[in-house]
């Protein structure tokens, strides 16, 4: 199953609903979107409106790169996301051997968290009714099988390295794990009323021999009616006596091994030209393989099922004592069994046979050619920890970043485009450290900030990383937003947050403009709360201690309100139109029986009362804002400062004296 | 649940030629412009669906092009027509636009400044302020200023490049360095191939308060359709792709002041320029090119029919990735994999695409992606 190639390898065609003319033309959106549409370009030689063909003119939403958008595969995504952040931590921390082995988990991990995956996809694609549905799923199910072959087979040789460089009791497990039919047709042979009638019975034995499950054979053997002739129980012990490294647990040198080994082999050899299995000649094959003959194993090679599995099979029984580097002279023999047969060779072999090779530059480039369909995600976490490994030479680009981080930047890209994946992503380019911070500012700059959560979410992303243009952007966009929709308050808020002067000043100017026409003052919570904040412009300066003086005059402490009050005037702080209103609220504290304003006071309040007459006088555009009314109330005014000052000339002349 | 990694189609109902279809800033909303002198705007529901929430007819003459403002400065597009002018538009706030699904657009100002055809109209990039760069056949590149971001209604023509050459495109480089000086590269489709270069490359310097020609790019001696720079990472250069004949791809690596304060006042910014790749694989005139948000991807679209995808490998070297049909016949055999044990059980199953679907065949290239197999839904 896993010698064929997924569909989509080669050409992938996406139904969608076309431009029936052929000028089909695209627009990048955001992160994975793509639009198409029919259309033409401006063509400023012609002579305006171009021919009256009416083309249909439908638009395509084209989205790419969405495998890790599936319910299931999201889970992925998400779990690995865990065991990379542990990785990068544990490689900032701590080194030697300990690295080594946190490598060699987290290496386990990933491929469990894909394993899983990988069932939950095959339970899906079996119990799913929708033949599309179930289609893609066994697309991506297929895709991931392929992966974990490579992943494994990757560990193996770069990853989990063991002293000596021997391998061979991995890559048995490697593929035990993979090729499981020869245990299925054991379990049905088990369960089936005569065992040793079963037709594939003596399939069954040779599949586990090739992966050397000595026991298993051994078991199923004992379940022939001839058991008991002396052919079967020499087999048995020869079976019973082959040396097999798990036993010995390392304790052998790989010389006392290769010599133990080649004591039972000549046994076997022996037994073999004595003619002990003649009469039986499923045995004799047997025990052929159990020798290495070279002829059986072409025999056997559809067993294997592909050139990898009669590899690891022909050195199990040929050369167990094989190392890494002398793995591909073989590997090139076992190809070339296969080919003659007339299996092709396709990517999936090019890219363990260039891992054989430690070609691991080509193992990556063919991995993102042929497996990135729709997603980096395995190139990226793999080539990550080859990374660490060490396996990589940090070889740099043109511009500064090396392969992993390419690829990382790769990855995180395409999570941008979920609604919330994203924040995944974020942390991968956390682990950029070239092209990261740049990618994260982009990022944040084209996130839509669909509403506020969002918008803190963001915020918060971004102080983290002490992005302070970043915040302030979105402040702004929050800004415009609320400001758009009505909402002053929060629009006030944000652009405080912001610390965008403009905005807020036309902001205030709108909330002075509201009270002078209703009264009313709005938002009292954030304009009472603001703190250090109103000093940002002057109008919210001005707006905020105009609302103190309301609360003081409410208050009834008339004497530091009338204080505030003629502060505001006096530093200019309020626009001019806003002068009357300020006026009038002045007009009952100097009508109060208690003189407030002292005769300096009044002065002050004279004199801006002259100035403000002076540029009504001037025709400027204030004077146009101000209504007939209003200017008679000037003169009120200027009646109520007189009487004023003549009191508070009265009562300080009467302190004096007494 | 795979059904949401699909592609939708919607119709634009313009009763003529769409010339120019842009994502705002989010990619939540849409402008589409056409001959039929109208500008809709398209909004992403949370259903993932498109729905046209205004639609006005904005020009006299064929609406050529439609750019998003960002959206600090409000909801904002600004558009060219071969009326001679350019328009800016803002959604109108408060009440009416929250009533049922329809917002409403006004024409903040009109720029009329052109006396031929505006041919393209770009904003500039956030940091550099509320700028608005229009290019016209009458050769002119103009720089308009917004001087009150909260007011849109006043613009003033900061600066007039005379370019000699009727202009077809422009695009701003948006990189974000202070490092790097505003820069527009204009765009010619005087057919001429004996005018010289139809690609100019402007730079704002702070000191002369002018933009100053600092570069031709020979090379491109047709006329040229569309322009655009890649977003800059902080790279030491700038890409620029250049829609004309065929597709080229250019780098403009500013010399000796990297890292350093803007050059000295008066000096002339020097380049050095070439050409990273060349593509004839349309094998047509080439209409319009856009980059990803990232810039890792380059979109083309030609005469041929096709859009091509085009994405350097991480040794730099550009490939096409993806092809997309747009006729509606298969053009190609598609290779029907092997059986495998997955799908033994419904090998048959071979889907047929409904009729009039969209071809998009995957070229070997690396690194390369792809797109997710059939999904094509109708949704009207």
């Amino acid at each position: 199953m896993l010698g064929s190639y997924p569909k989509g390898a080669y050409a992938s065609a996406k139904n969608v609903e076309g431009c029936p003319d052929g000028k089909l033309q695209a627009i990048w959106g955001l992160g994975n979107q793509l639009f198409a549409f029919s259309g033409s370009t401006p063509d400023t030689r012609s002579k305006g409106r171009p021919a009256e063909n009416r083309v249909s003119s439908d638009i395509c939403d084209v989205r790419w790169n969405t495998e890790m958008h599936t319910f299931i595969t999201r889970k992925l995504v998400n779990e690995t996301h865990n065991v990379f952040v542990m990785l990068q931590g544990q490689v900032a921390s701590s080194t030697g051997s300990n690295l080594q082995s946190q490598m060699v988990m987290s290496s386990k991990q990933y491929r469990a968290i894909l394993k899983a995956c990988s069932m939950e996809l095959m339970h899906m694609a079996e119990t799913c009714e929708d033949s599309d549905e179930r289609e893609s799923c066994e697309d991506q199910l297929q895709i991931f099988e392929m992966i974990q072959l490579i992943w494994g087979f990757c560990q193996i040789l770069f990853i989990e390295v063991t002293p000596d460089g021997l391998l061979l009791n991995q890559l048995l497990d490697w593929i035990k794990w993979h090729f499981t039919d020869g245990k299925r047709l054991a379990v049905d042979i088990l369960h089936d009323e005569v065992p040793a009638e079963h037709p594939a019975y003596w399939e069954a034995i040779f599949r586990l021999l090739l992966q050397g499950e000595v026991d298993s054979v051994r078991k199923l053997l004992s379940l022939n009616n001839s058991n008991q002739n002396e052919a079967f129980l020499s087999v048995d012990e020869l079976l019973r006596k082959m040396p097999q490294w798990a036993h010995y647990h390392h304790a052998l040198s790989a010389a006392e091994f290769d010599m133990k080994w080649r004591h039972w082999r000549d046994e076997c050899q022996r037994r073999l030209e004595e003619g002990h299995y003649a009469a039986f000649p499923n045995l004799e094959t047997l025990v052929m393989v159990l020798c290495g003959d070279e002829n059986v194993f072409t025999e056997m090679k559809d067993m294997c099922g592909s050139w990898y599995h009669l590899l690891v099979s022909k050195m199990l029984y040929q050369n167990p004592t094989v190392r890494a580097p002398d793995l591909h002279y073989h590997a090139e023999a076992c190809m070339e069994e296969f080919s003659l047969s007339g299996t092709r060779i396709g990517e999936l072999d090019n890219i363990l046979l260039a891992a054989i090779q430690f070609d691991i530059h080509q193992v990556i480039k063919d991995s993102s050619a042929f497996l990135s369909t729709g997603s980096w995600w395995f190139v990226s976490h793999f080539t990550d920890l080859l990374h660490h490994c060490g396996q990589l030479d940090t070889q740099n680009l043109a511009y500064g970043s090396n392969l992993r981080e390419f690829l990382l930047l790769e990855y995180a890209s395409s999570l941008m485009s979920h609604k919330s994946l994203w924040q995944v992503g974020i942390d991968y380019l956390d682990y950029c450290s070239v092209f990261g911070r740049t990618y994260i500012t982009q990022f944040i700059n084209h996130m839509s900030l669909d509403n506020e959560k969002k918008a803190h979410k963001l915020l918060h992303i971004c102080e983290e990383r002490n992005m302070q243009e970043e915040v302030q952007t979105i402040c702004k966009v929050m800004g415009m937003k609320s400001l758009r929709r009505g909402k002053l308050g929060a629009a006030l808020s944000w652009f405080l947050r912001s610390r965008d002067v403009t905005a807020t000043s036309k902001l205030t100017e709108r909330l002075i403009m509201e009270y002078s026409k209703t009264g009313q003052f709005e938002y009292t919570d954030i304009l009472d709360n603001l703190g250090p904040a109103m000093f940002l412009s002057n109008r919210l300066t001005f707006l905020v201690k105009y609302r103190e003086f309301h609360k003081l005059y409410e208050s009834g402490e008339t004497n530091k309100a009338a204080s505030l009050l003629l502060s505001l005037l006096e530093a200019r702080l309020a626009p001019r139109t806003f002068w009357i209103t300020l006026f009038k609220d002045a007009t009952p504290l100097l009508e109060s029986e208690k003189v407030i304003f002292n005769s300096g006071q009044t002065y002050v309040l004279m004199h801006c009362l002259e100035e403000l007459r002076h540029e009504l006088d001037a025709k400027t555009d204030i004077s146009q804002k101000l209504t007939d009314m209003e200017k008679d109330k000037l003169d009120l005014l200027q009646l109520c400062l007189t009487r004023n000052l003549s009191k508070a000339i009265k009562a300080e002349g009467t302190v004096k004296t007494s | 649940m795979f059904r949401s990694s699909g592609s939708k189609t919607f119709p634009m109902a313009h009763e003529d030629l769409i010339h120019d279809v842009k994502y705002d800033f989010h990619g939540k909303r849409m402008a589409s412009c056409s001959s039929d002198h109208s500008v809709k705007i398209w909004d992403c529901d949370e259903e993932d669906q498109w729905n046209c929430t205004a639609a006005w007819k904005a020009h006299s003459g064929s609406v050529w092009r439609v750019t998003w403002c960002h959206p600090e400065f409000g909801q904002v597009i600004a558009t060219c027509s071969f009326d001679r002018t350019a328009a800016i538009w803002e959604e109108l706030l408060g009440e009416q636009s929250r009533e049922g699904k329809q917002s409403h657009w006004v024409r903040r100002t009109s720029l009329v400044d052109s006396r031929t055809s505006v041919t393209d109209v770009k904003f500039a990039p956030r940091h550099l302020g509320l700028l608005l760069a229009t290019c016209s056949a009458d050769c002119v590149v103009r720089i308009y200023e917004a001087h009150d971001v909260m007011n849109l209604s006043q613009w003033s023509l900061q600066h007039e490049i005379q370019c000699g050459l009727s202009c077809s495109c422009l695009a701003w480089n948006p990189s974000m360095f202070r490092s790097h000086l505003p820069m527009i590269a204009v765009g010619s489709d005087d057919p001429s191939p004996t005018a010289g270069g139809k690609v100019h490359i402007y730079e704002y310097s702070d000191a002369n308060r002018k933009w100053r020609k600092v570069e031709i790019i020979s090379m491109v001696t047709d006329s040229v359709h569309d322009l655009a720079f890649a977003p800059n990472f902080g790279k030491s250069y700038h890409i620029l792709a250049v829609a004309s004949k065929d597709l080229s791809l250019f780098s403009i690596k500013p010399i000796g002041n990297l890292g350093k304060e803007p050059v000295s006042a008066g000096a002339i910014s020097k380049f050095d320029m070439h050409r990273i790749a060349e593509f004839t694989e349309h094998d047509s005139k080439v209409w319009r090119v856009s980059w990803n948000v990232f810039g890792t991807v380059l979109c083309s679209s030609g005469d041929d029919g096709c859009v091509r995808l085009w994405k350097a490998n991480y040794m730099g070297s550009w490939k096409c990735i993806e092809v997309m049909r747009g006729n509606g016949k298969r053009s190609e055999q598609q290779l029907e994999p092997k059986t495998t044990i997955v799908t033994a059980s419904n090998n048959q199953n071979i889907r047929l695409p409904p009729p009039g679907i969209m071809n998009i065949k995957r070229n070997s290239g690396w690194p390369s992606f792809s797109t997710n197999a059939d999904k094509g839904k109708l949704y009207y």
